[in-house]
């Protein structure tokens, strides 16, 4: 090789170089590019709990270390601190602190969460503690006998929510134990963490309820089975219902697309598009030709059109008070005027018992059920064009009428007679067996079928919910209701009867007769020509 | 050096365009490179002197600051920092006299800032006015407060502690 | 002042400052190269003097913000790797010119021994150049602890452990490395100053030897069968023909480097833990044919091996011309011996790296 071939092969091999030094240069600037997650900041208030319960508790520690609220220096004390006198608060090595941090505690950062939620219908899930299921929960899986009410504890309070209470001396002074002095929290009613938990400080809910403690993270809050947890089961299968559906389908195939960690405002049509979730279509924000639409992040109810919770389902408006309040208003229910002055009816909690209170409000805003669904509708409209969107809506709409109109209605009337006849007592619920299986036609089949057209779970609608409606009704519900009269005496059993009969004459049953020939015909030959049967 | 090695062979003397080009992009093509590198070194011996990485500290919601009022809070290193807030908005102050290191306190009878150890005084926007910092014409250092109004927060931009590492 | 000195005016004022035969400078660097030198396998010996300048610098950058103290050791090589700006890069360029420069060494010392240029007058340059072997792979061994990962703390332990076996010696000796009783704090800083000081130093000067010795001598010229030479081919000028290519050879290497860096950087595996000992220790690779040697025998025979095999190579011209002189061994015995040895040095290394 002559020299200046060499000073080439130089001069090639340092361009070689440069550019090799170049992709250095590149994997440096993209090293820096990666987002590094940031750690916990541990301020000095905090230090000396992490310190200690690092080792009570590491899993604990840890999982706050991972939360938003510790990147930002928020630690144990921020959350825990009580004021002295707090009934549930203690002096915890040398800080008064408190285990139970409730919504008002939260409030402390988060204001309007804790009012959106205030105002919706979860922070009102506690009160059903005087209802036909709390009876069920008490006195039929209860023992009265020895104060044993462990169905309503671990079952309905669980997801409802408890009144939080404590132990008290002979004298009514709440117990306190240990050499903190700390008080006695009664076991029935802690640990829990129900929807509608209602608080020692009056204020009614639990964040944790679907924020779960200590990491708060924002993808467990949007992930479907939060909700599952309470909204599932017999009576209310939402979650089942949403795992059958088309939207259920699409969450879990595309879950890694759906940003659902997501800092700040989760947005349908800007940050994902995969699928929604229940949080997407109850409270959620989502694209508008306008731009975003911002939910009510917290108020579960607004969106809500019908209620599926009753015997007979109506149609629902909502009232919306100066302070916030809010209550649901039955179609048929006349509505009151924007600026009038209403005696509303609340429950509060009063030395550890619900008591209802009348509290006058004004009112500022009367929202009617068909601006209610369409807020919901401009979830859908992300998807789906307006003619897809009334059709279900027609579809869905219809379903509760056939629910309503056949069964319901005619079902609550008989119901209706037979305590009128002194059949059936009102202060005994659950005494003959007509009582259960009624229950259960509206509270368990009933809303699983309406429920099931509510969100697109065609097994529930049909074999789960209308085909047991019919069947229990059919072979259960009015054989039952004619045998109750009948115990009471055989003039009422005929008087039922005869109500039966007429019922059953009626075109909307009458097939229990028997099919037209052309119908049984066209029966005959689709299941020798598909079956061969 | 043996004798023997006395002959050499004639270089090539001739410099022609060819050698003059091979040399120049040979000469090139070994500065750029080696450049780099050389900046690359650089880089690594210099460490960011950039504000040391910082972070956003949360200390609470606006409605914690009354205006007119001025609160104490704690930074990550044990300092204390002065928060005013006014009808214009907030201010910042490190609690730290300029003059020799002493803590200031607030005196809201006399709506001044007051170093004790040498009677130092600080109007409302934290200028010396008295004592031998106004001597010096120093005035109190602005802490670094971000207000986000938007979410009605108020953080405290903190520098990381150092990352002390390895087994012990 | 030679008229040449007197040329460049600003130049001859300068030249005066400094008052050497600049004759005499140019007159060295226009040393003839022996043809051969033409053949790419004699820049073996540059090699590694480039690399250790690579060394050199990189080493110095990453003392800028290594701490050695058992303490802070691993967080500063991983501060190093994670953190500081261009760090890694750093880090891998002297973990793969320390690599590549014990290759080189030891490729050199092949060449070398294959040509028969240790022999006489030139044996003192061979034991030389076998003390920079050596010195080499005392860097590499230090170098590699000084990172305090479990495989460091426990290379080191073992090969202090193996040194306690050398006789008469061994007690002492591994006493003096650790520093103590047992690897600690102690040894971690000895390693280092050894690193960055006293083996720098030999090696310098170990070097500066090697070197003078070899201008002094003048490079072997090689006569190859059959091959015809020219007169005038028979040397060739150092400047600018041979530092020509040991500059393409430079660039080659940092190019080479370069590309090692990005797809094979420097990693960190967990940091040491006194209290226990990974399943799997192995030295670095240029250990390997000692570490399987001392799992084929025992230890004071592997280590005896050793010794007495390091000292046949150290003084092989020596014992080479007794032989010839005694026992009239011809020269290609010493190329077989060499295979031989070689060879079984390779299969001892290949066989330790594939075993688990």
């Amino acid at each position: 090789m002559t020299l200046n071939t060499k000073r080439y092969v130089v001069a090639g091999l340092s361009f070689l170089f440069l550019a090799s030094l170049l992709v250095v240069a590149y994997h440096e600037s993209k090293r820096h590019r990666e987002e590094v997650k940031p750690g916990p900041i541990v301020t000095a208030t905090n230090e000396s709990c992490v310190s200690c319960h690092r080792k009570d508790s590491a899993a604990l520690v840890m999982e706050w270390e991972r939360s938003r609220h510790a990147q930002q220096g928020i630690g144990c004390v921020d959350c825990h601190q009580a004021a002295e006198g707090e009934i549930d608060a203690w002096k915890h090595e040398g800080v008064w602190v408190s285990a139970l941090v409730t919504p008002k505690d939260c409030s402390r950062c988060h204001v309007r969460e804790y009012q959106e939620f205030a105002g919706s219908h979860h922070a009102k899930a506690g009160e059903i503690l005087a209802s036909l299921d709390n009876v069920l929960a008490e006195k039929a899986a209860g023992m009265p006998s020895t104060g044993n009410i462990a169905d309503a504890v671990n079952g309905c309070w669980q997801c409802h929510g408890a009144i939080v209470k404590f132990k008290r001396d002979a004298n009514g002074q709440v117990l306190r134990e240990g050499k903190e002095n700390k008080p006695v929290i009664d076991a029935n009613t802690w640990p829990n963490s129900g929807m509608g938990r209602l608080n020692p400080d009056g204020s009614k809910g639990s964040c944790h309820a679907c924020h779960s403690r200590h990491a708060f993270e924002s993808k467990l809050s949007r992930s479907p089975e939060n909700c599952g947890k309470c909204h599932m089961g017999p009576d209310h299968p939402q979650i089942e219902i949403y795992n059958e559906s088309k939207h259920g389908i699409a969450f879990y195939a595309n879950r890694d697309q759906m940003a659902l960690d997501k800092r700040g405002d989760w947005v349908l049509g800007r940050d994902y598009s995969a699928a929604p979730t229940c949080a997407t279509c109850h409270i959620s924000s989502y694209m508008t030709p306008q731009g975003v639409f911002k939910g009510n992040s917290h108020d579960v109810g607004e969106r809500i059109s019908w209620t599926l919770r009753p015997v007979i389902s109506t149609k629902l408006n909502m009232v919306v008070y100066a302070d916030g309040y809010k209550e649901d208003y039955p179609e048929g229910k006349p509505l009151p005027a924007v600026g009038a002055q209403v005696d509303t009816k609340e429950k509060v909690v009063e030395n550890e018992a619900l008591v209802t209170k009348t509290v006058p409000r004004k009112v500022s805003q009367v929202v009617t059920w068909d601006q209610r669904r369409e807020t919901m509708k401009g979830a859908c409209l992300n998807c789906h064009n307006d003619t897809y969107v009334d059709n279900f809506y027609k579809q869905f709409d219809d379903l509760v009428v056939l629910y309503n109109e056949k069964f319901a209605r005619p079902a609550q009337q008989l119901m209706d007679e037979l305590k009128n006849d002194g059949v059936l007592k009102a202060d005994a619920p659950f005494e003959h067996e007509v009582q259960w299986i009624f229950y259960e036609l509206w509270h368990h089949e009933g809303r699983r079928a309406r429920h099931g057209a509510s969100m697109m779970g065609p097994d529930y609608t049909h074999w789960h919910g209308m085909y047991e409606v019919s069947k229990h009704f059919y072979t259960e519900f009015l054989p039952a209701v004619v045998h109750v009269a009948e115990e009471k005496s055989a003039a009422l059993g005929n008087k039922y009867r005869q109500k039966v009969e007429t019922m059953l004459n009626q075109l909307d049953h009458n097939w229990l007769n028997g099919l037209s020939p052309e119908e049984a015909e066209a029966l005959r030959r689709m299941y020798k020509e598909r079956y061969n049967q | 050096m043996s004798t023997e090695r006395d002959a050499c062979p004639p270089g090539e003397q001739d410099v022609t365009r060819r050698t003059w080009l091979a040399g120049a992009l040979m000469g090139a093509g070994l500065l750029a490179s080696y450049g780099t590198l050389a900046f690359q070194f650089l880089s690594f011996l210099l460490p960011k002197r950039l504000k040391g990485e910082t972070r956003l500290l949360f200390v609470g919601p606006v409605d914690r600051f009354a205006v007119g009022s001025v609160q104490t809070i704690m930074d990550l290193k044990g300092n204390e920092i002065l928060v005013k807030r006014s009808e214009a908005g907030f201010q910042a102050f490190s609690s730290l006299c300029p003059h020799l290191g002493c803590r200031v306190q607030w005196m809201p009878a006399d709506n001044h800032f007051f170093c004790p150890c040498h009677r130092g005084i600080f109007d409302a926007e934290g200028k010396a006015v008295a004592g031998p910092p106004a001597d010096a014409g120093q005035r109190l250092a602005d802490a670094p407060l971000v207000v986000d109004q938007a979410n009605g927060v108020v953080y405290l931009e903190v520098e990381v502690p150092d990352k002390k590492g390895g087994p012990a | 002042m030679s008229a040449e000195g007197q040329v460049a005016g600003k130049g001859g004022y300068l030249k005066s400052l400094f008052p050497m035969d600049w004759d005499l400078v140019r007159h060295a660097g226009a040393e003839p190269v022996p043809y051969h030198l033409k053949k790419w396998w004699f820049c073996l010996g540059g090699t590694p003097l480039y690399l250790l300048v690579v060394q050199v610098l990189t080493g110095i950058a990453l003392t800028f913000y290594y701490v050695p103290s058992p303490q802070e050791a691993y967080a500063s090589v991983a501060a190093i790797t994670n953190e500081l700006r261009f760090g890694w890069y750093i880090r891998s360029l002297h973990k793969w010119a320390g690599n590549l420069m014990i290759v080189a060494v030891f490729l050199h010392l092949l060449r070398v021994y294959f040509t028969g240029a240790y022999r006489h007058p030139r044996q003192l340059n061979w034991c030389i150049g076998l003390a920079l072997l050596g010195t080499t792979l005392t860097f590499g061994f230090t170098g590699y602890s000084l990172i305090y990962e479990q495989l460091s703390f426990w290379g080191a332990t073992v090969a202090t452990n193996l040194a306690e076996a050398v006789p008469v010696v061994g007690g002492h000796l591994a006493y003096f490395m650790r520093g103590g009783p047992a690897v600690g704090e102690n040894t971690l800083t000895r390693f280092f100053i050894l690193h960055i000081g006293v083996l720098p130093t030999a090696m310098f000067v170990l070097l500066g030897l090697h070197i003078l010795l070899i201008r002094m001598h003048g490079v072997t010229e090689l006569h190859f069968e059959g091959e015809k030479v020219t007169k005038e081919e028979r040397f060739f000028r150092f400047w600018p023909e041979h530092a020509t290519t040991e500059l393409l050879i430079g660039v080659l290497l940092m190019y080479l480097l370069t590309i090692l860096a990005l797809v094979f950087p420097a990693g960190m595996g967990e940091p040491a833990d006194p209290t226990q000992t990974p399943p799997h220790i192995k030295p670095e690779w240029y250990f390997y044919f000692s570490f399987r040697l001392l799992k084929l025998t025992s230890l004071h025979l592997s280590v005896a091996l050793t010794v007495v095999g390091g000292a046949v190579v150290f003084c092989w011209p020596f014992i080479e011309e007794w032989l010839q002189r005694k026992y009239r061994v011809p020269e290609s015995f010493s190329v077989v011996l060499g295979v031989i040895g070689f060879l079984g040095f390779l299969v001892l290394t290949v066989w330790e790296s594939i075993a688990p």
